[in-house]
């Protein structure tokens, strides 16, 4: 059994970088540099099933200004191997791109049973990818994952839903994107782990290595379009605390609330 | 003009509040010429139809089957595509919900197109469409448009308010049938596991809610003596419940219930937008540790602190 897990890396939400100077790369180190959490959610679900079926699990990362980094992290979890696929002409900011560039790299790796993905990628608040890349594969999927069950005919998931909670079943090949739910609490890296990815080699793939061109997977391939991108400038002024003894801190806010005349009771 | 196709969602037996707050929003936009509604299932209300036709639907194009009960990816995305190709849109768009991100990407996908997600508002310049989604925990406007003849969106869960008094008419009404194969059924419904909504928070004037800052079932005793002494209710965040640290019907946000007090006390929430989108407090008032926190960004007053250490001396200085 195969599952690959596509994972992002993202600027940590740490890092103090308001609004349009987060996403400007010339601001962070390589120490600022962390998977999305989102996408360790999905290395937990499939690290869930190795430890459950012997899955072997190979991480990709596409998106990120060291995907070696995180890739090492995500052998250092459990993973059995991991691929780089770094080009600079490939733009991943149009999910329908990213699935392209997926699709590719899962023709290029072969044989697999599962693709796991985070529901969200966090660098673009993109939350189409796994719709996006489950379409094109044509493969069923189910997003939003809570928790899975392995049953005869494949899986057992509950995924979220406004209201509650829907359980569906899938057959043993397809998508699942992954929630934040207590079923995928990401694991921590262990020692060994991470002897094992200091010591792993990880292959480089290029568009090219894919059988893609620019003008497939490049910028001007991109249908979605950024018109213009700034900083939202808050209307209201906000009274955040930040100085003071906790007792003091409390006084303030009493005082400033009374001041503003907000009765804090119903 | 563009005309535009709603993707119709029904919860809990009515026209989910997301999917009014489109069409309302629609009938702001001049531009818009007609809003045309999809709506599926094995079975189609017609409250559900006068409802649509009241928020400004002008037409109601309607799939019913066995396999549209409930919503799965495939055979809604093949009924979908059924519709667009009859009716020809330029704008396909569905409220942000679980069902809503998961159909509007494939259709998009189909269409050889990517897709705008979770905007908050839609403008028209010259001739193109303008998608506008807050990004970075609401720091930044990311405007985009789309290459293509049909532009796909979801808008954020809570972005347009639902008109309270709409004024709109009869939706004129067709339908027509889709079949389906095996092909389309792999993914399975086995059943919807509903949150027990014991408690009504959304007329709650006061509501005390804690987040994963809490960190555990017993500390959560601190918001519940909070919100008593303030006469409100208590609240959470959806990984609060998700571990029984609190009952589900506490769950606040996009999956949970929407609320608008005068007061929201968020303890220990770091402001996610599937949390905040359910929000519409008169005053936000939080405490984190964490000073980046994006909770802070709508707070009208904050404390960066610890939650465990400031809200016993707020209990106790409210009792004194």
């Amino acid at each position: 059994m195969k599952i690959i897990v596509f994972i992002e890396q993202i600027v940590s939400t740490q890092v103090k970088l308001k609004g349009v100077d987060y996403f400007d790369s010339s601001r962070v180190s390589e120490d600022d540099l962390v998977i999305n959490p989102s996408s360790k959610n999905a290395l937990e679900g499939a690290l869930k099933l190795k430890d459950q079926l012997g899955a072997e699990v190979t991480a990709v990362c596409v998106r990120g200004l060291k995907p070696n980094k995180a890739l090492r992290e995500a052998i250092a979890m459990g993973c059995t191997d991991a691929i780089e696929i770094a080009d600079e002409t490939i733009y991943t900011d149009d999910p329908l791109l990213l699935a392209k560039i997926y699709v590719e790299t899962l023709g290029q790796i072969g044989e697999f049973d599962l693709v796991f993905l985070g529901v969200e990628e966090q660098s673009t608040g993109s939350y189409a990818i796994g719709a996006m890349l489950s379409e094109k594969l044509g493969l069923p999927s189910v997003l939003y994952a809570e928790e899975i069950e392995v049953i005869d005919s494949g899986y057992k998931v509950g995924h979220v839903l406004e209201g509650g909670r829907k359980i569906v079943a899938m057959p043993s090949k397809g998508v699942i994107s992954c929630s934040d739910s207590q079923y995928f609490t990401p694991r921590y890296t262990s020692m060994r782990g991470i002897l094992t990815a200091k010591r792993a080699e990880i292959p480089k793939w290029t568009a090219a290595d894919l059988g893609l061109s620019s003008s497939v997977v490049g910028k001007e391939a991109a249908s979605l379009i950024e018109v213009s991108f700034s900083n939202i400038v808050l209307e209201k002024e906000s009274y955040i605390i930040k100085e003071g003894e906790p007792e003091e801190k409390v006084e303030n806010l009493l005082a400033k609330l009374k001041e503003d005349e907000i009765k804090l009771g119903a | 003009m563009v005309k535009t196709l709603v993707f119709g969602q029904v919860r809990e037996d009515i026209i989910e509040e997301n999917t009014l707050g489109v069409l309302n929003k629609l009938t702001e936009i001049s531009g818009i010429s007609e809003v045309i509604v999809a709506l599926f299932g094995h079975q189609i209300k017609d409250e559900w139809i006068s409802e649509l036709g009241k928020h400004g639907a002008s037409r109601v194009v309607s799939v019913k089957a066995p396999e549209l009960e409930v919503y799965l990816s495939r055979p809604y995305v093949k009924a979908m595509l059924e519709v667009i190709e009859k009716t020809e849109p330029k704008l396909v768009i569905a409220a942000g919900t679980v069902y809503g991100e998961d159909l509007i990407p494939r259709l998009a996908v189909h269409h050889g197109v990517s897709c705008a997600q979770r905007i908050n508002d839609i403008t028209i310049v010259g001739d193109e469409l303008h998608f506008h989604t807050p990004v970075r925990d609401d720091q930044a406007m990311k405007v985009t448009r789309i290459e293509g003849a049909i532009k796909f969106a979801t808008s954020r869960s809570g972005a347009f308010f639902v008109n309270e008094n709409p004024t709109g008419g009869s939706p004129n009404v067709e339908s027509f049938d889709v079949s389906f194969s095996e092909e389309d059924m792999l993914v399975k419904h086995i059943e919807i596991k509903k949150a027990e909504r014991t408690v009504n928070l959304k007329d709650a004037k006061v509501i005390v809610a804690g987040g994963r800052g809490v960190g555990g079932k017993e500390q959560f005793q601190i918001i519940r003596e909070l919100a008593e002494i303030l006469g409100g209710e208590i609240g959470a965040t959806r990984a609060c419940t998700d571990v029984h640290w609190i009952e589900e019907t506490y769950e606040i946000g996009q999956t949970g219930q929407s609320v608008s007090p005068d007061i929201y006390i968020a303890a220990g929430i770091s402001g996610a937008p599937q949390h905040v989108s359910g929000i519409k407090a008169k005053t936000l008032i939080a405490i984190n540790t964490d000073e980046g926190a994006a909770i802070f960004n709508f707070a009208d007053y904050g404390i960066v602190g610890d939650l465990h250490v400031i809200l016993p001396i707020l209990k106790q200085k409210l009792q004194g």
